[in-house]
């Protein structure tokens, strides 16, 4: 049985948190023990930082521990409500990013199987226009009618459609760069060819968001995927220069498709809240 | 004179060359407006519209007393409104917590203890607590569709626009429901888009039913009862003249219309008048 007692001022120090590590922790234990003690402690107690005290426990208990992506995204330094946002952006789950690990695994094997220098070419054009093409289809699933099962409860929420895409198409734009970069690290001969692809891809994305502002993105990448490989084909089939399309002129040619499309979107990004037309 | 919260004054949509609505008038105030219709009543359309995700093609659409075509004022409508679509969609991933949550991030609540406190609260308010750790793909539908309602409810809106939210739900959900939406009706305007008579009955002190993309009928679930007035009997036999007739759990025959022969009059009920003025295509409908 416990002989003292903690006078009232050594309480409301502890109550208060004013009382240093190793006496509030013999404080402690003595309060486990003394009936006396712990119902003084309650009338030095502030009832506000109570509540605060135990809405922290709530919070830390209750709070559901996050899924693999938003739990990678925030130890990446992202703050935990856009790493949710994040989370339900469907191009950026796993399954998704395996498809397209897939896709240059395979143009990278072409290119590395081939036995023949024109066979290598071949696989090494393959894996340049995939690589251009895999954010595109990445941003159109990323947000939208039809893609975004949630895409009628968002446009009707005060967050703008505009930022939530933007968001999500940065981050797409960044997974697949870093996983078409590391599928590059493995193509044969690495040279200037292996990162051809980046204008483009940018080019091609953001061509693809300046439709959506008039046709359902899903339609817009389509219609951008289908002139990309028709320009891709054409070009390399009807000159000796396969990868002209990736040579300087081409990418001059995408830093203006890039200046043109973000023009586009910035005048008509009020379109994205404006809602379904159909 | 104040404005009312929802002004709806011949609005026009045609999808390819559907016409949804033709000319849809009608105001809403604070309290529980119940919209009755069979489907392709053009319900769903006039209640996205009022969620400011779909245009009309002509008219004027007013809500709190601004604009949706118009980006500020459709802003600040998105910051008072609660949604929940016919058809909710869900991240199948997320659990109950986190997709609840997901929205509120959407309703612009940034800080994060005080999100957490206001998804607790719509989760408990629907009586999904318990199951709140649990992934949405693994809930019931009707578990499902009160999610769906506990996001609506995020930051007590003062518009609510709910679209058929008692579909799927067991009649002690539905219950809890209508104890849910009430309370929030006193100075709030809850639009209630419904194939359930019964819960405009129980719920709405003013009822509009359309067809067709048009109103059809504007009032009191009395008003609307009282077109039945005088219409309707029970008797041993169809009458083969009534305009809708079924045989009901005591075996007697419940008529609209005409009276056959030794038939009792009876009080009618709002289904009855919906029924008697949407006509033969509602009772198909409640048939199937």
């Amino acid at each position: 049985m416990t002989t003292w007692h903690a006078d009232t001022m050594l309480l409301s120090s502890y109550a208060s948190g004013a009382l240093d590590q190793a006496r509030a922790y013999s404080l402690e234990a003595h309060l486990l023990a003394c009936d006396r003690c712990r119902a003084d402690v309650v009338g030095v107690s502030d009832q506000e930082q109570l509540d605060r005290i135990w809405a922290e426990v709530t919070e830390a208990v209750d709070a559901p521990r996050p899924g693999v992506v938003e739990r990678g995204l925030v130890r990446l330094g992202v703050r935990d409500h856009l790493a949710r946002l994040l989370a339900a952006t469907p191009s950026l789950r796993l399954s998704w990013l395996g498809a397209e690990a897939l896709a240059l695994g395979f143009a990278v094997l072409a290119a590395n199987a081939a036995v023949t220098e024109g066979g290598r070419e071949l696989g090494m054009f393959v894996f340049l226009v995939v690589a251009a093409l895999l954010p595109v289809g990445g941003v159109a699933v990323a947000y939208g009618p039809g893609m975004d099962p949630t895409y009628e409860v968002s446009l009707a929420s005060p967050m703008r459609s505009f930022g939530l895409l933007m968001t999500r198409a940065a981050a797409v734009l960044g997974t697949s760069t870093v996983l078409a970069c590391l599928a590059a690290l493995a193509l044969p001969g690495l040279d200037w060819a292996a990162v051809a692809w980046l204008l483009p891809s940018l080019g091609l994305t953001s061509a693809s968001l300046a439709l959506a502002t008039r046709l359902r993105p899903l339609v817009a990448a389509g219609s951008v995927t289908f002139v990309w490989v028709t320009v891709a084909l054409v070009a390399a089939y009807r000159g000796d220069d396969r990868f002209v399309i990736f040579r300087g002129g081409g990418q001059a040619a995408f830093l203006v498709v890039i200046a043109l499309s973000a023009f586009v979107i910035a005048r008509r990004r009020e379109a994205f809240e404006q809602g379904v037309t159909e | 004179m104040s404005i009312p919260t929802v002004q709806v004054s011949g609005i026009e949509k045609s999808f390819l060359r559907t016409r949804a609505l033709a000319g849809v008038t009608f105001d809403a105030d604070a309290g529980i407006t119940g919209m009755l219709g069979p489907n392709g009543a053009g319900k769903t359309t006039l209640l996205r519209m009022m969620a400011t995700v779909l245009a009309p093609d002509a008219g004027q659409l007013r809500m709190l007393g601004w604009d949706p075509g118009k980006p500020d004022e459709r802003l600040a409508i998105r910051r008072r409104l609660g949604y929940m679509p016919q058809e909710p969609g869900f991240h199948r991933n997320f659990t109950a917590f986190e997709f609840v949550d997901y929205v509120a991030i959407l309703k612009e609540m940034v800080d994060r203890r005080a999100r957490h406190d206001e998804v607790r609260r719509v989760l408990e308010l629907v009586g999904l607590e318990g199951v709140s750790g649990r992934k949405i793909k693994a809930l019931s539908g009707g578990m499902r569709r009160r999610v769906a309602l506990a996001q609506a409810l995020l930051g007590d809106p003062d518009l609510l626009v709910l679209d058929e939210p008692t579909a799927g739900l067991d009649p002690e959900q539905r219950l809890r429901f209508r104890e849910i939406v009430s309370e929030r009706s006193t100075d709030r305007t809850v639009i209630l888009s419904t194939h359930q008579t019964e819960d405009v009955a129980a719920l709405c002190p003013r009822v509009v039913v359309m067809n067709e993309g048009r109103t059809l009928f504007d009032g009191t679930p009395k008003e609307l009862a009282d077109v039945a007035r005088g219409r309707v009997w029970l008797a041993a036999e169809r009458a083969p003249d009534a305009h809708l007739s079924w045989r009901t759990g005591d075996g007697r025959h419940r008529n609209i219309g005409s009276a056959p022969s030794g038939a009792e009059l009876v009080e009618p009920t709002v289904e009855d008048g919906y029924l008697l003025l949407v006509g033969t295509k509602a009772f198909d409908e409640e048939a199937a």
